[in-house]
């Protein structure tokens, strides 16, 4: 303790040394695990806030109970969460200035003020959360319901704030404002142009839509194991319908992340041809196959769970042939999104395999073979949300055959035109064919929310074949939540590395230059150790905590009932 | 329940074990730092030579162009009977000795061109720092002359003398794919309309040679791929055309190439 005081302070007293050293495993390991378990707690807990909301409103328009109950969970998972990201955003603070006095000097002397707005914001979203779940039973009917759901709306409001300003100084160190200098911003340049930088807004909207996707993967992780640690009946039924609303949340947000992705990938090329072509080109092009995989994972994962438990949904049985169909374009398509296309080969290696490009997988490793297949991912993954809604749905309009047929003919005509443009692709220049994406991306978007709309109202007072029998769910479909929730949590720290990594030897992109002996940015394989470090570390920090809200909701709960959806009697294998 | 927990720490760890293993499978590529100088105030004068050797030959690029006797004079061998640089540098302009001729060169390059030569020379302050100029300043002294370069030239700040943001020159904005053909002295190699030296493939019929994809690529990472017949030049070409031009800079010059058929 004593060594770490003398750290701080020396840090304090503006020491001259621009690094410090860190034992066993060295600054930039310690930096970097800190770092993304804080992220990925922060994730957490400005993901979950935002359908917290959402139930808690449709709890108090449909007056159902258990919608409101579903939000309370999710925001005591919030509370206990909080404090782990505070702590970890403590150890990152007193790591950077301890083991990076000058780079942390440098950035105080630009962002000094916006630091303080953001502390000054934390304690405002702490205190808000703390009245939003504290006040939960108090503030439960009438007008101060919806004074209280307010008070969740804000919550929102002050996470998102938190987060641009941090977003401000990790995308000033990509992309800061022009004239920036080691001694600080020129003349004309304020703080604000630091902050609203090149790559701040695509950040901010990529990180916002990720975070609902993490904390939605998250919470389907904790409802499965809640699942599967269930001693009755109503206990399982609650927690296989939250861990179907997570997942629900995760994929549906995640099938948006990619186009937040292009958007942001757009802007780094814009503001440094260069960094562009290290992230996409450079030694970081083997990343995006390891991408790629994770993302089959995902696809696969999500569709099995949702087959699985079409299982527990009366009717549901007439669309199971055509699960085996759906998982062939799954395994397809992810087989050639993993395909390898550019990469930086020998000379060796280029004669070896004739070329730049391996001459039979080549082919499969363009663009065109890849945005086919994930786009096709895509729609057959909405198909199966189709399927599952349906499952139980025996449509009462007038009007339900032609709709379907409608809706049969949008899901072909877009699958038309992703495949005849994966095809026309492969005819054109590089320069037309990357603008063929725009409307194979469009098509599937056109086909998602056009079919939604008619099935929506499809499916308005349809008869029902049954109702769902939650908690008859076979066991294995929870371990697909979990692997869902590591994945998605490996995936973050994978993105993370990707976003940092592509700054290569500098602290701020060509201003603040990283002179330590760690500055070489490391190969994929020490970067998954480090990954896998971080994952295991927020995991089990998560399992903890949710075992400490555990233990809470016992001693309070005693002798109260839950309010389930439809229970049912026994439990499905 | 010990059960439960041990399959789902099971299933935990085989799917971080699992994308651990990918990531440690394939090639491991790492992004070294560019060699770092380290040039002090107490630098001497071979070290500083023998730096400016290394930036001569390497990062700079400058063998593209100067050694070939056709775009550029030639620096380290004899140029019109004067000499080699080091002996000749000083009688070029009037008002400048040798050590102030070679900077300004390197850095306002258009400020005095050689008889018989085009003004092709890119200002070095876009891609070299500070202490790398004078280091290529004292190796060029060295080639016939005194070297007259000191620690005291050299910028004193930590960094090693990284180029200066504020004080390097701005990149051009043109999109115009013959402007930006001769502001990144691409026609001193390439001919173009049955003009022009045959260091590096021509221009004319470009588009029907190869495709836009690897024009690209050839821009951006030049020894991808070396073009038939061209094998003596390989590594003659700069690499620094990812970092000088801006995306739609990048794609205006690659659609311009890719239609010239």
């Amino acid at each position: 303790m004593p060594d770490l005081y003398a750290l701080l302070q020396a840090a304090a007293d503006g020491a001259t040394a621009s690094y410090r050293d860190f034992p066993v495993i060295g600054s930039r390991a310690a930096v970097w695990i800190a770092a993304q378990v804080h992220l990925m707690f922060a994730a957490f807990v400005l993901g979950v806030p935002m359908f917290a909301v959402i139930t808690e409103l449709i709890g108090i328009v449909a007056r159902d109970s258990k919608y409101d109950k579903l939000s309370k969970e999710f925001t005591r998972l919030l509370v206990f969460a909080y404090s782990a990201t505070a702590l970890w955003g403590a150890v990152l603070v007193f790591f950077l200035t301890t083991l990076y006095p000058r780079f942390w000097t440098h950035m105080t002397e630009i962002f000094g003020p916006s630091m303080w707005v953001y502390v000054g914001l934390f304690f405002v979203e702490s205190f808000t959360l703390y009245l939003y779940y504290y006040g939960w039973d108090r503030w439960n009917v009438g007008r101060a319901k919806w004074g209280h759901w307010g008070l969740g709306l804000l919550l929102n409001v002050w996470g998102t704030a938190v987060m641009i300003i941090a977003n401000g100084w990790l995308t000033y160190m990509m992309s800061p404002p022009e004239g920036a200098t080691v001694a600080g911003l020129p003349d004309g340049v304020s703080t604000w142009n630091a902050i609203a930088n090149a790559t701040w807004m695509p950040i901010n909207i990529h990180r916002l839509i990720a975070n609902a996707v993490f904390g939605g993967s998250i919470v389907a992780g904790y409802a499965a194991y809640r699942f599967l640690a269930a001693r009755t009946d109503e206990e399982r039924a609650h927690y296989d319908w939250m861990g179907y609303v997570g997942n629900f949340i995760a994929i549906s947000t995640f099938i948006v992340l990619p186009f937040a992705g292009y958007y942001l990938g757009r802007e780094i090329y814009e503001y440094n041809q260069q960094m562009g072509i290290t992230m996409m080109g450079g030694f970081m092009s083997w990343l995006w196959i390891v991408q790629a995989v994770l993302i089959g994972v995902l696809f696969l994962a999500a569709n099995y769970y949702l087959w699985i438990g079409m299982g527990r949904i009366p009717g549901a049985e007439r669309f199971m042939p055509y699960t085996k169909w759906m998982l062939l374009i799954l395994i397809i398509g992810w087989l050639v999104w993993a395909t390898p296309h550019t990469m930086i080969a020998s000379r060796a290696e280029m004669a070896a395999m004739g070329g730049s490009h391996h001459p039979f997988l080549g082919i499969l490793g363009v663009m065109s073979a890849k945005n086919t297949a994930v786009n096709f991912m895509i729609l057959t993954t909405f198909l199966s949300f189709l399927l599952y809604r349906r499952a139980n749905k025996e449509p009462t309009v007038s009007w339900a055959q032609t709709g379907t047929l409608i809706e049969g003919a949008m899901f072909a005509v877009s699958a038309g035109v992703v495949l005849f443009y994966g095809i026309y692709g492969y005819f054109v220049e590089a320069i037309v064919r990357i603008g063929f994406s725009v409307y194979q991306v469009g098509a599937v978007l056109a086909c998602i929310i056009g079919v939604t709309v008619i099935d929506i109202a499809l499916l308005r007072g349809a008869k029902s074949r049954g109702a769902i029998r939650w908690g008859q769910m076979p066991e294995r479909s929870q371990y697909a939540l979990f692997v869902l929730a590591v994945t998605f949590t490996w995936l973050m720290g994978l993105m993370g590395f990707a976003r940092s990594g592509i700054r290569q030897h500098w602290h701020v992109w060509e201003i603040v230059r990283d002179t330590s002996a760690s500055a070489a940015t490391p190969a994929l394989g020490y970067a998954a150790w480090v990954i896998s470090a971080c994952v295991l570390i927020f995991l089990s920090l998560v399992a903890f905590i949710f075992w400490l809200g555990g233990l809470a909701e016992r001693a309070v709960a005693k002798g109260t009932t839950i309010p389930v959806p439809v229970p049912a009697t026994g439990r499905g294998h | 329940m010990l059960a439960t927990n041990l399959k789902v720490l099971a299933v935990a760890l085989l799917t971080i074990g699992f994308y651990a293993l990918v990531a440690n499978t394939i090639p491991q590529l790492e992004s070294e730092v560019p060699e770092n100088l380290a040039l002090g105030s107490d630098v001497t004068a071979e070290q500083l030579v023998e730096a400016g050797e290394r930036v001569y030959q390497g990062a700079g690029g400058c063998t593209a162009c100067h050694g070939l006797g056709t775009r550029a004079p030639n620096l380290l061998t004899d140029h019109a009977g004067e000499g080699a640089i080091g002996s000749r540098c000083g009688s070029r302009e009037s008002d400048k000795d040798c050590k102030a001729y070679l900077y300004e060169s390197l850095t306002d390059p258009g400020a005095y061109v050689v008889d018989g030569f085009e003004s092709i020379m890119p200002d070095m302050r876009r891609q070299l720092p500070e202490d790398q100029i004078w280091a290529t300043v004292a190796f060029l002294q060295s080639q016939g002359g005194e070297v007259t370069v000191t620690g005291a030239d050299l910028p004193a700040d930590e960094e090693g003398g990284q180029a200066d943001a504020a004080s390097a020159p701005q990149r051009s904005a043109t999109t115009d794919p013959l402007q930006l053909l001769s502001e990144n002295a691409c026609l001193g190699c390439h001919a173009i309309d049955g003009a022009g030296p045959p260091i590096g493939p021509s221009f004319d019929a470009i588009g029907a040679r190869i495709s836009a994809d690897r024009i690209r690529r050839g821009i951006i990472d030049p020894d991808s791929e070396i073009a038939q017949g061209f094998d003596a030049m390989a590594g003659v070409m700069p690499k620094i055309f990812g970092d000088q031009l801006s995306a739609a800079q990048l794609e205006v010059l690659v659609a311009f190439l890719a239609g010239r058929r």
